[in-house]
């Protein structure tokens, strides 16, 4: 089992902040390893325990994307790409998705791509569906488990709104993977951490991947954001501290009023 | 000459340390209190990260880790555990476990050190007795050889580790006179495992860092075999010194990030909370206490790490036994004593809350107000730092 | 750009052998868009068997709907649906193409916008048109901004929406509009998707989250599973659905499709009382557009009071028998 799964580095959303021209104050924010992507290579690292092999772990991004990628190593990856270059600043998920199918061709035969479902700081969720289009193999989104991997076909758990899905795919393919609601992710070891530093890591520009250049970046990208601004806040009702069952008759008629309930 | 960042994969260690701790120590960190222990899934999760004894080399199952490195996981678990308890457990079994792997036989160290990297057992240290804390020459307790082992008799008191090591196994480095007539240069150093017949142990109730036992336990003709050994016989004296050092280095960086902590929570009151109509944070007179200890804690975790490199130095070849005991005397000086005064600033600004059970503050406090005496007293210290200044001619005691 | 791309296309979707009602919302919003751009509006439905289902669409406001029916589309699979949708979009051109934000269009209409090398615009929480221009709004890094994307050059423009982020207006029967059948057309195509099993796990006979008007919801402040026994009463005396934080449902108290918030599900209530929840920027995202607010937690300073139209600081445990008591004596009178 050849696996690569696909990383990204986001600002910890939970300390995100923006200011009022929608600026990200970038202050106290932490760069973290997106955790859909985390839960993505602890699902191939246990497969290859079951199944040997190897698992790879690539990335498009900026040079201190680095520390991400590194943890992935540390957790036990074997072999690390990072495509990193100027031309591809201003990527949309278009671009992005084109640039990382071809790094992918380049770097290989995979019988398994795997990428979190989405990341914590666009949250398209499109990275995965469109590398597989790109790549001309089959994929399955919001995968929360792989169940099995037998005869070139992979049995997924794919969770849908009201319940889940069993399919079954054949490779290569890609699964987005989405983490259980009770997914805890695991730190990297001390001697995981020791172990990465002697693991490949191969770093690759733009002319590195063949293809087709007026693809990648912002000349690459059909999206463009016209402006960012912090949401609209709704405003402060009315809080009532103290004669609850008082507060609650006036709630209560308040909300006859409005017609809410009947 | 002077590069202050960390290596690449020591800030991972960081990383992954903090994230650890502050996920799953912090939150039952004040619950310890209560239980008397460290959760059991705590250390399971801190043996698989690697985290216990990680100086130890990794034949032995530890991480080959040096000073440096070691004071950065001590940090992060300091910062997490406002009881003390963990960074005690952890500073301890480092220190010790690094004195062990250097100087223990191999037979030793296969035997015991990759239980205690696991996370199975405890290792200690047990110089202190009841009449003999600083003065390590004033220690009562025998060893004599006996054919092909060793017959050890007498008391230890205010030992820390001593329930861990009696109940989960493993026991304590231990020092005692083999020839009384000799003084320091008659002192031999060994391991003790605390489940051995004729060890009775003792527990007293501690001001703080409630989540590891301190006590004490009686030896009485206890028999142990020549390869528990640390180091050669009659050179107990010395090497003991080495571990306290070890030590005293890691307590240093363990106030130094403990006080940082309790003055980030202290800045987020004083930006949080009102009087006469404004934040806490706009009096400037506690502005200036904000300042004044957040540079005094940075300087002291400075001083720490530059402590443990000299350390880290000496194992290179380029630090002396005297360069490296007098930087750690300077960094541990002062450690308890500038991170207590930043922990009761921040225990003032909460007021009557400060001074409750509920607030971290106060157990930070009682757990930093042990490394006043702890590992070698603060006057101990001074002492050291006098003598490499004057020269040994002018130790006062002698 | 090129000018032969016209009119609106909505994708609707066919779920458990019905439209799902996110496919009404789009083409209520899309009429609106179609209606200021003075141009048309279609649907496409993908199934077997869809029959008189079809309408639907048109009373909602749609001018065409064509159908692909085909066995092969039954049950739905990513890669038949993205490649046949692909073709049949390239066929007609439209300017722009609205894509429900359902697992299964999360899924497949990635590919779409890959397969026609144009852009995509995830999420959307409003589109509208500003100087003749389709702007997609959208909130990133977990509800902390909002943006406004725009696909200048490239069409079709292709936006996905989350259930529930629009609403639908009253249907009108007698509207009337075109059915076209058209037949599915593959390059070639070799399925390696197989579905081996569907499984539901939303209890049944309780009221689905996303369709009710009213929702009692709850957090860490519950303290137990038990304790959404009390929310669950105040819920079925209110005719409503009971939901959760996300703590609630990692503590097991809840199943997980009960999850309101930016990894759950967006609701848009008239009435939402959050119970015990603090109001991280993540359950937020998912509830806001609720009409009225009510929110009870311990924490005077918990952020979802800053959102809530009425909000008690106490205990729940006891707030919420008072409700239940005030509204049986009113529903008494």
């Amino acid at each position: 089992m050849n696996i690569l799964v696909l990383v990204k580095q986001v600002p910890d959303t939970s300390d995100v902040k923006f200011d009022e021209r929608g600026v990200m104050i970038r202050e106290g924010v932490q760069s973290i390893l997106n955790v859909f992507d985390q839960f993505a290579v602890e699902e191939a690292l246990r497969l290859k325990q079951k199944y040997g092999g190897e698992v790879s772990v690539m990335t498009l991004a900026p040079e201190q994307a680095k520390t991400a990628v590194q943890k992935c190593l540390a957790l036990g990856a074997d072999k690390a790409y990072h495509i990193s270059d100027r031309a591809f600043g201003g990527s949309d998920t278009l671009a992005t998705s084109y640039a990382l199918s071809l790094a992918i061709k380049k770097a290989g035969n995979f019988d398994l791509i795997m990428a979190g479902n989405q990341a914590t700081d666009g949250d398209t969720g499109h990275i995965g569906p469109q590398v597989a289009e790109w790549l001309g193999i089959p994929h399955v989104s919001y995968v929360e488990q792989v169940v099995s991997i037998d005869n070139g076909k992979a049995l997924v758990k794919s969770i849908l709104e009201d319940g889940y899905r069993m399919v079954e795919v054949e490779l290569p393919a890609l699964l987005a993977c989405l983490p259980p609601t009770n997914f805890e992710y695991t730190n990297p070891s001390m001697s995981g951490i020791i172990k990465a530093k002697s693991k490949p890591y191969i770093w690759w520009k733009a002319d590195d991947i063949d293809g087709d250049k007026s693809k990648f970046g912002l000349n690459g990208s059909p999206t463009r954001v016209l402006k960012m601004y912090p949401p609209p806040k709704r405003s402060r009702g009315t809080v009532f501290t103290e004669n609850y069952q008082d507060a609650v008759k006036k709630i209560v008629e308040a909300l006859m009023e409005k017609k809410v309930i009947e | 000459m002077l590069d202050f960042t960390f290596t690449e994969e020591q800030e991972m260690i960081r990383e992954s340390v903090r994230d650890f701790a502050q996920k799953k120590i912090a939150p039952i960190a004040l619950e310890m209190e209560k239980t008397k222990q460290i959760p059991e899934e705590i250390i399971k999760g801190m043996a698989e990260l690697g985290l216990i004894a990680p100086t130890v080399s990794p034949e032995y199952g530890g991480q080959g880790f040096d000073a440096v490195t070691a004071g950065i996981i001590a940090e992060e678990l300091a910062k997490a555990d406002v009881t003390g308890s963990i960074p005690v457990f952890y500073l301890v079994q480092a220190s010790w476990g690094h004195i062990f792997d250097k100087y223990g036989t191999e037979e030793a160290k296969k035997e015991i050190l990759p239980n205690v990297t696991k996370g199975k057992w405890f290792l200690g240290i047990a110089t202190t007795e009841s009449d003999a804390g600083s003065d390590v020459v004033g220690t009562r307790t025998t060893i004599r050889k006996e054919g092909d082992h060793y017959v050890v008799n007498g008391e230890k008191m205010y030992i820390s580790g001593v329930r861990e090591a009696y109940t989960r196994g493993g026991g304590h480095i231990t020092i005692a006179k083999q020839n009384p007539e000799l003084g320091a240069k008659g002192m031999t150093l060994f391991y003790l495992p605390l489940q051995s017949k004729g060890i009775i142990p003792t527990y007293v109730d501690d001001l703080g860092r409630e989540g590891i036992s301190t006590g004490g336990f009686t030896i009485d003709n206890v028999v142990i075999p020549k390869h528990y050994i640390i180091g050669e016989e009659n050179r107990g004296f010395y090497i003991v010194h080495e571990g306290y050092e070890y030590a005293r280095g890691l307590i240093s960086v363990i106030c130094a990030g403990a006080g940082l902590q309790s003055l980030e929570r202290g800045k987020k009151y004083l930006k949080e909370r009102k009087a006469f109509g404004q934040p806490l944070a706009k009096f400037e007179a506690l502005q200036f206490r904000l300042a004044e200890h957040y540079t005094k804690l940075s300087f002291l975790r400075l001083g720490a790490y530059w402590a443990l490199w000299t350390y880290d130095q000496e194992a290179k070849g380029k630090a002396t036994r005297f360069e490296v005991s007098k930087a750690i005397a300077m960094a541990k000086m002062f450690a308890s004593e500038w991170s207590n005064a930043a922990i009761d600033e921040v225990m003032q600004w909460q007021g009557a809350f400060g001074y409750t059970r509920e607030c971290p503050d106060q157990a930070a406090w009682r757990a930093i107000r042990s490394f006043a005496w702890a590992e070698g007293s603060k006057e101990i210290m001074r002492v050291i730092v006098s003598r490499e200044l004057l020269g040994k001619e002018y130790i006062s005691y002698k | 750009m090129s000018d032969e791309y016209k009119g609106i296309l909505v994708v609707g979707e066919i779920y458990d052998g019905k439209i799902r009602p996110v496919t009404f919302q789009l083409v209520t919003k899309a009429r609106e868009l179609a209606d200021t751009l003075n141009t048309n509006l279609s649907v496409v439905l993908l199934g077997h068997n869809i029959g008189e289902m079809a309408k639907e669409p048109i009373y909602y406001g749609a001018d065409k709907v064509y159908i692909m029916d085909d066995k092969i589309f039954e049950p739905y699979v990513a890669e038949v649906y993205s490649r046949a949708l692909s073709k049949f979009i390239n066929n007609l051109k439209p300017e722009i193409v609205l894509i429900p934000a359902t697992h299964t269009g999360r899924e497949y209409g990635p590919r779409i916008a890959a397969a026609l090398q144009t852009g995509m615009t995830a999420d959307c929480t409003d589109l509208v048109i500003k100087n003749g221009r389709f702007v997609q709004v959208r909130p990133a890094y977990g509800g902390n901004i909002m943006g406004e994307i725009i696909t200048p050059n490239h069409r079709p423009q292709i936006s996905t929406v989350r259930p529930n982020v629009f609403k639908t207006k009253e249907p009108d029967k007698n509207r009337t509009g075109e059915i076209i059948q058209v037949k599915p057309e593959f390059d070639s195509i070799k399925i390696r998707t197989l579905i081996k099993e569907i499984v539901k796990t939303t209890v049944t006979g309780a009221k689905k989250l996303d369709e009710a008007k009213i929702i009692v919801s709850g957090g860490r402040g519950v303290g137990s599973k038990e304790g959404f026994e009390k929310l669950k009463e105040l819920a079925d005396l209110l005719g409503g659905a009971v939901g959760a934080s996300r703590v609630a449902v990692d503590l097991g108290w809840m199943p997980k499709s009960a999850q309101v918030g930016q990894s759950g599900i967006t609701v848009q209530p008239d009435l939402y009382i959050a119970c015990g929840i603090s109001g991280t920027i993540q359950h937020i995202v998912g509830m806001k557009d609720s009409k009225v607010i009510v929110a009870i937690n311990k924490d005077p300073n918990a952020p979802i009071f800053n959102i809530a139209d009425y909000g008690i600081v106490g205990d729940l445990h006891e707030i919420i028998p008072m409700f239940i008591e005030e509204i049986k004596r009113i529903k008494k009178k």
